[in-house]
């Protein structure tokens, strides 16, 4: 096992446990702190695949600046685990019947199948100059089009974070 | 000629049109003159397409426009004119102008008087849709417009909460007809590939496409199904006694004269797929014996003068299946006609006696009403003996026919069905004794309002009368005239299945003994309601409330022996077995979605988890289980 | 191609105009005109594009055919008759009227995304445009609390989805290596991996939600309620009619040729969808919630054209699509102009009011079916897709008597229109122009019914 496996392994156990802990513990601030280490280990992940470019943006737009506008919320609002709402026990056990379902009946179906590993020679497509080549040839309509989809989010929150005048 | 057929539903669509949109501002009298030239109009155009027809024999497709085109599937806007359709065009037209003329009159006094003609009128045009289609999906849209107006109709003084309840139980129930027609369709578009009756019959009889016997039973069935909703048969009959709730007029077109015969219509014109399926007719027969024996029972002890007709109307129809069963179309389309004239004309006399009346509808509190209302009086005894089938009246004819096939067929089937029609002598003449002999029974009140009916009400009823009479004659049974008219006319479309014709000893001795029994029935009637007591039957005024139930055969000396068998038959047959499947799929309905609602909790947790659930099982179902 | 690109300008042009149009009104006719050059342009595109002509865009990120180009004219005519019809009461809704129509531009821009994409990104890409605006629009009555909580709820459960929209996508890229829709058609039944079946099976599951059928229609009837009525009207009508193209295009075209393996699991969704849509409409107490459920029933005939598979279907889809956003369009904007919205609201509309009330019940004819109706003809083109596609008789059975048991919900509106003693009382005077619109939108109804073949044959 050499060190590209070591590492594949070890991120993969941080993302997954990381995440557990951002919906099991009951300080939001623990659940944020809990998610931002999982984008480090996903980061951790996009730099094994040759994704530089990628991973560092991971880390500046979500880790950087989502989750710290997501840690000023919680504290301006001062959420802890006091706060929290009660939440029903019942409600508890059904998720994790359901999402254990879920995971076996998934499980059971997908243990037959084998990977068959893609084209190995393009591995250098997450850098930088690869990726804005792809993105402005092949991809540029999803690229420009996904435009439509954070105008229409920037309307939302202006539309509902906006005080109604009284008519 | 027949060029112009789209003429036909087309004035009615128009009258339609004007009266509906402008029903608050048109005054009554046009409203009534619209609706009523209309129908003239469209009577005019019927008149020379029959004659056409007759002259040529020709069966003409006219092609209208496209309706849809997909694909391999193509269902044109076609009309087909041919024998059978012009025959029922005449039916329908005719009729219907003279009950239009008789409603101007009868209806004037109703403030929603022009919207009663456009209603009418929108049923007269999915009527004639319905008869003219060249394919059966055009023959739905008139089977599903004429239930349409059916409701509207019944339920048109909707302020009373029975009323409006009998145009739901109505609608209701020839949903569920509907249901088998729209299977028996598709299994047709699944099997051959087209609706039209040309390419479809043609194919049958062409043999290309061999489906097992089965198969064509199972066609047939569904499309009988639709049939007894439709045409109020067992089990699907309750709702046509209900309808009486609609105005008078509506009882004599819809529910006697035109619509419930729809369903005779469409076994007729489907009659080379029925000659194929031998258990099908098998079932119309029995249904139709059925229908006619249980309905002419219940109609024996009815008081209410509109209800005797209904249940009579059922009974009939329960006759012209029962021909049809037997493979006889023609003989059945015959009695179609026959019965238009004379329950039309029963009907209508039945609303003039309501309107001298003063709205009473109960025969208790009348009698002797011939010597207020002559021209009244006259007519309705014409139909009654039309009816009961008195030599030299219409009804004779086409039910002797009817009974001459029968017994052919079998005559364990004939004595049933013999059985049944006199009963309908002795209800017809009970109804006629009780209502225009003896002694006035009403108020005194009543006794002074009595009169006789305008012009706009009489007229149509002697016509009728003259119809009621003659219209037999185009039917001679074959002891008498080896040229039956009607015969020769439907020829062309229409001929008899299996049908074999008795010995000419056979059919006199027949006709002897029924006529001669129908008499002595007339006798027994005049005997029984010579002095009326209605005091001993206490018990039954809270019976009468739930008019369905057969509970009336109970009582009387000839069917006290049946009063047991009545009274099993309602508790069983008619609360558990129809009542039962009618009610209780409504019910289970109603249960499940009291059940299902509350799933909807609001919470998103819960919504959650069903999804995940939901998924799960889909998974499970498609790599565990189930796949084509 | 124009018309992705209008739509979005449009919506921008929209904000603008918000910023300097003080005045609602005029607000609102501005989009009105815009919806008019909007459809301007859809005509263009259609005109311009041979019959039998596919074209394809940006490396086959789109592909442009006769059907695609005739769904995107239909619905934005849709659309502008929606905008006419209620465009009062969406100037009711809130001060932001110029912002509610930018959304539903780009709500557009995603309907013609998702009836040409050619790959899944766009296709991904297109829900979501689809959505977001739909969240934004469900809470945009923010003095009602109901209708914040229908917003949070579709956000959430609309996340849920999407994260198994993506997980399909993903499962399928991982078996074919392809995000290009053309390419899925390679996927044959025999060598099918475990993976691509349960990317398809993911991707079934996104899209019910979408269209909510069940068990993924939980959301509907909440979010439909506790909308702003005008809005629901839009998202029960064009953007389901469009989710629903999109459903289609992906599994007729992509995953047409191994039907038999993914059949029997949709044939089980449309049934519960069937059933639990008009069995929990029947015991409802407001019209607006009844509608909810009915869009839901509705949406289980729908499911009958993706399920058959054959050239019939897509023509069922169309007329479906059309002839069910038009009456419920319809029925909506009667809603609206009425003070209560339960069953007993309506009581004696036929008195007071005759004509509305005739519309209404046109209306709801049509939704249930009756012959001669736009309704009829749409349950009968889907219905025969089904029976000439064969393998599902026991299903068509179904849908019929669950059709039966539908009328049974409609016709309560109408027995309490023309049967019932009350005094119906309505929200706002009913303008000749909203008659007339109202008219026409019947005859819509009435001539889609009697004459399918106007939009069918293209």
């Amino acid at each position: 096992m050499g060190i590209y496996e070591i590492s594949f392994w070890f991120l993969t156990v941080m993302a997954l446990s990381c995440a557990l802990g951002v919906i099991l513990s009951r300080n939001p601030v623990n659940s944020v702190l809990f998610l931002i280490a999982t984008f480090f280990a996903i980061s951790g992940h996009y730099i094994l695949l040759n994704a530089q470019f990628l991973a560092i943006v991971n880390i500046i737009v979500y880790a950087g600046a989502i989750m710290v506008l997501f840690l000023f919320v919680i504290m301006l609002m001062n959420l802890n685990a006091d706060t929290e709402p009660q939440k029903n026990r019942l409600v508890q056990i059904a998720g994790a019947i359901s999402g254990g379902t879920l995971l076996l009946v998934i499980l059971a179906a997908l243990r037959t199948s084998t990977i068959t590993s893609l084209d190995q020679t393009s591995t250098d497509i997450g850098l930088i100059k690869n990726l804005g080549k792809t993105l402005f040839t092949q991809f540029v309509l999803p690229f420009e089009i996904s435009s439509v989809l954070f105008l229409s989010a920037m309307i939302g929150a202006v539309v509902i974070g906006k005080k109604e005048q009284t008519v | 000629m027949t060029n112009l057929v789209y003429l036909v539903p087309l004035f009615p669509l128009i009258g339609f049109l004007i009266n509906g949109l402008g029903w608050r501002k048109i005054p009554k009298a046009a409203g009534g003159i619209i609706g009523s030239v209309a129908i003239l109009a469209s009577f005019a155009v019927s008149l020379g397409i029959f004659f056409e027809v007759k002259s040529t024999g020709a069966s003409t497709v006219v092609h209208l426009f496209d309706f849809i085109q997909s694909g391999t599937l193509y269902i044109p806007f076609s009309f087909q004119v041919d024998a059978l359709s012009s025959l029922f065009l005449l039916i329908i037209t005719g009729i219907g102008f003279l009950i239009h003329v008789y409603s101007t009159s009868y209806m004037h006094e109703d403030e929603g008087m022009v919207k009663y003609f456009a209603y009418l009128n929108l049923f007269v045009f999915s009527m004639l849709l319905l008869v003219l289609g060249a394919n059966y999906l055009i023959m739905f849209i008139g089977w599903e417009g004429v239930g349409l107006c059916s409701y509207l109709l019944i339920g048109f003084w909707f302020k009373n909460r029975d009323y409006t309840n009998a145009a739901k139980k109505a609608f209701v129930m020839n949903r569920i007809g509907d249901l088998g027609f729209l299977v028996g369709m598709l299994l047709i578009l699944f099997n051959y590939g087209t609706l039209s009756y040309q390419e479809f019959f043609g194919q049958l009889n062409g043999g290309q496409v061999q489906l097992s016997a089965n198969m064509y039973n199972w066609i047939a069935i569904c499309l009988f199904i639709g049939a007894m909703g439709k045409s109020a048969q067992i089990p699907l009959y309750t709702w046509l006694p209900d309808a009486m709730a609609g105005p008078t007029p509506v009882s004599a077109l819809i529910h006697a004269a035109t619509m419930v015969t729809a369903g005779i219509y469409m076994i007729a014109r489907s009659s080379a797929l029925y000659n194929l399926a031998p258990a099908a007719l098998n079932l119309v027969a029995i249904i139709g014996l059925a229908t006619a024996i249980l309905a002419a029972s219940i109609a024996i002890r009815q008081y209410d003068i509109k209800k005797v007709l209904a249940y009579s109307t059922v009974s009939q129809l329960g006759f012209m299946f029962l021909a049809l069963g037997v493979g006889a179309y023609t003989t059945a389309v015959f009695h179609v006609m026959t019965h238009a004239f004379f329950k039309a004309l029963l009907f209508l006399g039945s609303g003039s006696v309501i309107h001298a009346m003063g709205g009473e509808q109960d025969i208790r509190k009348m009698g002797g009403l011939n010597k207020h209302m002559k021209i009244t009086g006259i007519t309705f005894l014409i139909g009654c003996l039309a009816i009961s089938g008195i030599p030299g009246f219409s009804g004779f004819f086409s039910k002797d026919e009817i009974l001459a096939s029968v017994y052919a067929h079998s005559p364990v089937m004939y004595y049933m069905a013999l059985g049944a029609a006199l009963m309908t002598a002795f209800y017809m003449f009970r109804l006629y004794f009780l209502t225009f002999t003896g002694s006035f029974r009403g108020t005194e009140e009543q006794h002074h309002h009595l009169h006789e009916s305008p012009a706009a009400i009489t007229i149509p009823l002697i016509v009728l009368a003259i119809l009621s009479v003659v219209g037999g004659y185009v039917g001679l049974p074959p002891v008498i005239s080896e040229h039956h008219t009607l015969n020769t006319y439907l020829g062309s479309v229409l001929s008899n299945f299996n049908v074999h014709h008795l010995e000419h000893s056979t059919e006199w001795i027949l006709m002897g003994l029924s006529t001669g029994l129908v008499i002595a029935m007339i006798i027994v009637a005049r005997v029984a309601t010579k002095n009326p007591k209605f005091a001993e039957n206490t018990g039954l005024a809270k019976v009468l409330e739930n008019k369905w139930y057969v509970d009336e055969l109970y009582d009387a000396v000839i069917v006290r022996p049946l009063g047991v068998l009545a009274d099993v038959l309602d508790r069983f047959a008619e609360k558990m077995g129809v009542d039962g499947v009618v009610n209780g799929t409504g019910r289970l309905v109603r249960w499940s979605s009291d059940r299902v609602r509350l799933l909807q909790t609001g919470q998103v947790g819960f919504y959650i988890f069903v999804m995940v659930i939901g998924i799960a099982v889909i998974f499970a179902l498609r790599f565990f289980g189930l796949n084509y | 191609m124009k018309a992705i690109i209008a739509a979005t300008v449009l919506g921008v042009i929209l904000m603008f105009a918000g910023l300097f149009v003080k005045e609602k009104k005029s607000v609102a006719s501005l989009a009105v005109f815009l919806l008019f050059v909007l459809l301007g342009v859809n005509i263009w595109d259609l005109v311009t594009t041979a019959p039998n002509e596919t074209l394809s865009f940006f490396n086959n990120m789109l592909r442009v055919d006769r059907y695609a180009l005739w769904f995107n004219t239909l619905m934005t005519g849709c659309t502008l008759l929606y905008a006419l019809l209620v465009s009062k009461e969406i100037q009711r809704v809130g001060s932001h009227v110029a912002e509610y129509f930018a959304l539903i531009c780009f709500i557009l821009c995603g309907v013609y995304m998702l009836s040409t994409y050619n790959n899944v990104l766009i296709l991904f890409i297109g829900i979501e445009i689809l959505s977001i605006p739909q969240y934004i629009l469900a809470g945009s009555d923010k003095r009602n609390l109901k209708s914040s909580e229908a917003s949070l709820k579709y956000f959430l459960m609309g996340a849920f989805s999407t994260g198994i929209l993506l997980m399909g996508i993903t499962l399928l890229y991982g078996a074919t290596g392809t995000f290009n829709i053309i390419q899925y058609t390679f996927l044959q039944s025999d060598m099918l991996s475990p993976m691509a079946l349960a990317g398809i099976l993911f991707l079934m599951v996104a899209f019910a939600f979408k269209v909510s059928a069940a068990p993924m229609h939980m959301w509907t009837p909440d979010v439909y309620d506790g909308a702003p009525t005008p809005f629901t009207a839009f998202m029960a009508t064009i953007v389901k009619a469009s989710a629903f193209v999109a459903f289609m295009r992906l599994f007729s075209v992509s995953f047409g040729a191994i039907s038999s393996d993914w059949m029997m699991v949709l044939a089980i969704i449309t049934a519960a969808t069937l059933f639990v849509g008009n069995i929990t409409a029947v015991f409802q107490q407001s019209v607006k919630r009844m509608l909810a459920y009915s869009s839901i029933a509705q949406a289980g005939f729908m499911l009958f054209a993706v399920l058959a598979v054959n050239a019939t279907a897509w023509q069922g889809m169309m007329i479906y699509a059309v002839a069910y956003s038009v009456a419920t369009i319809g029925m909506f904007a009667v809603l609206m102009k009425m003070k209560d919205y339960t069953y007993d609201g309506f009581n004696g509309l036929a008195k007071k009011d005759p004509m509305l009330a005739a519309f209404t019940t046109v209306f709801l004819l049509s939704l249930a079916g009756i012959p001669l109706t736009g309704g009829f003809m749409a349950k009968y083109f889907v219905l025969l897709a089904a029976v000439e596609q064969g393998k599902m008789m026991w299903l068509v059975i179904f849908a019929l008597f669950m059709a039966a048991v539908s009328a049974y919900y409609y016709f309560r509106v109408i027995m309490a229109m023309y049967f019932k003693q009350g005094n119906a009382e309505l929200n706002t005077e009913v303008s000749a122009t909203d008659r007339f619109l109202l008219a026409i939108t019947v005859l819509l109804v009435i001539v889609l019914g009697a004459a399918p073949n106007l939009i069918l044959n293209i």
